[in-house]
């Protein structure tokens, strides 16, 4: 079984970008007008109001922006020493997520990271959850 | 947005007795997540106050503006008060909406009224039963990744500020410090005890690199200004307090990802309600004699300063040093002591307290000379501003 974790926010949108974590894919959307891309998902873009989109898969690689590490702990799933890092993907959007405790002195501004995969599970099913690592 | 400015005054104001609600009652049923009190009790008490503190009656309201968990039309049968126009709203926006209303005619006489029960109903801020989601997604997006509370948000943004510009653990120290030397002046404060920068570094973490310290309170209470046209102003029971200019800013765009927070310090935000707020009362940064800003975090402190241009981008830090934002020193902040020292209403607080200092009287607490009061506030999409000059 997987690791259960806090539940997600589930809507169509959302609903896409975690069935492509099934097969390890981090996709962000990027919409066919403005060519803006997006995160969180969304049934249209918030620059030109287009609703056409694809799911491109990104590169996984990413800048490392600022961290936090809780120490009250907040859900069960996570004890405290989990650190939430915020990671700008090479292709724009920043993307919030996790980074192992045993990195955390590595961690500085500018840090290369790669994107990473662990196993979640919650009450709408299992899914991966996409973390990072050092590049 | 000139032709507004000193068109309304803050005539009467009104607060519940936050300390002995949170401090005597300890143990007793109305404590932590009771249920014990009520939002709307909580109002109404500040309502009553507010009338009496300006000489008014009730039956005199023809406006209202409500905040917090409180809703307009339940308030309005509570309260027994049928409005020409009534809206519900944040703290600052309530005071510039009612200066619209006013000015349109709509009312004459606004009661902006917030309560929030917020202890004893056991409120969560972050966590699996956190609020929020519905109206902005924030941090519930993240709670997959353990990701939660406006907490963390603003630890990633001060960490952040630390990346860019080196500021200090210890430089942030200055902040809970002053608003507790403030809030010791403050018979009405939740917290009284003075603090030291070493024992804030001793308080523990809660999302490092903020500490318990650098979070605002939990508590119940009530809030009540009541606003009126300026000319019926002139006959009121206290020194009247005009609203000079106000400005409004949103922060929404890209803000679930945090790109507002971790690229700008929401200062673009800050700069578009400066460009609104000074020019439409005629100061700027260095006329303003005391100063108010949204707390719910020490750290809100230096964005503002920063954004608004009481000194340069990154050098908060160092500039809020030595007493620099304490009474007594060039710009003193939150005087009452806050929503980390004095009480969590959202913002209202500082309103009561901004009035008082203007019109004077507060003792050991009083800024000397204060006539010009600035409040900011950049917390749920918006950025806000109102400036109080003294009237009469």
């Amino acid at each position: 079984m997987a690791p259960g974790r806090p539940p997600r926010v589930m809507d169509p949108c959302s609903a896409e970008f975690w069935h492509y974590t099934e097969t390890k894919e981090l996709r962000v959307q990027k919409c066919s007008d403005c060519q803006k891309r997006r995160w969180p998902p969304s049934p249209f873009c918030d620059a030109c109001l287009s609703e056409d989109y694809t799911w491109p898969v990104v590169t996984g690689l990413a800048k490392l922006l600022s961290w936090v590490v809780f120490h009250k702990q907040y859900f069960p799933e996570y004890p405290p020493g989990n650190v939430v890092i915020a990671a700008e993907l090479d292709e724009g959007p920043i993307f919030i997520s996790t980074i192992d405790h045993s990195y955390l002195d590595m961690l500085r501004d500018g840090l290369s990271l790669k994107v990473g995969w662990v196993e979640g599970e919650d009450r709408l099913g299992q899914y991966h959850l996409p973390i990072f690592l050092p590049a | 947005m000139g032709a507004l400015k000193d068109t309304v005054s803050v005539v009467g104001v009104g607060a519940t007795d936050y300390r002995d609600d949170y401090r005597c009652e300890a143990g007793r049923a109305a404590n932590k997540g009771s249920g014990a009190r009520d939002s709307y009790q909580l109002a109404a008490r500040s309502l009553r106050r507010a009338l009496a503190d300006g000489g008014l009656h009730k039956s005199q309201i023809d406006g209202l503006c409500v905040g917090g968990p409180i809703r307009v039309e339940r308030a309005s049968e509570l309260f027994g008060i049928n409005p020409s126009w009534a809206i519900a709203a944040d703290a600052p926006r309530a005071i510039i909406q009612a200066t619209q209303a006013i000015n349109a005619g709509l009312c004459n006489t606004v009661a902006c009224i917030y309560g929030n029960a917020q202890r004893s109903q056991n409120v969560q801020y972050g966590g699996g039963k956190a609020m929020g989601g519905s109206t902005a997604l924030s941090y519930v997006y993240y709670a997959p990744w353990g990701m939660t509370s406006q907490g963390a948000l603003y630890a990633m943004m001060f960490k952040r500020h630390q990346l860019t510009y080196g500021t200090a653990e210890e430089q942030l120290g200055a902040v809970p410090v002053a608003f507790r030397k403030h809030a010791s002046l403050n018979p009405n404060a939740v917290m009284g005890e003075p603090l030291t920068v070493a024992e804030y570094l001793d308080s523990p973490y809660i999302a490092e690199p903020l500490r318990l310290l650098d979070y605002c309170l939990v508590n119940d209470g009530g809030v009540t200004l009541i606003i009126q046209r300026a000319d019926r102003a002139k006959h009121s029971k206290q020194t009247p307090v005009n609203v000079s200019g106000f400005g409004w800013s949103g922060l929404s765009v890209d803000a679930t990802q945090l790109r507002p927070r971790l690229k700008d310090f929401y200062y673009p935000a800050h700069r578009a309600v400066a460009a609104q707020v000074y020019p439409m009362c005629g100061y700027g940064p260095r006329d303003i004699d005391v100063y108010g800003t949204y707390d719910s975090f020490s750290a809100h402190l230096l964005f503002s300063l920063e954004g608004f241009g009481f000194c340069p981008e990154g050098d908060a830090g160092s500039w809020i040093q030595n007493g620099r934002i304490e009474i007594g020193g060039e710009l003193p902040c939150n005087t009452s002591g806050g929503m980390l020292s004095e009480s969590y209403m959202q913002g209202w607080n500082h309103q009561v307290e901004l009035v008082r200092q203007l019109r004077g009287g507060l003792g050991v607490r009083q800024v000397t000379g204060a006539n010009i009061a600035q409040y900011t506030q950049d917390a749920l999409g918006t950025c806000l501003s109102v400036v109080y000059t003294k009237g009469g």
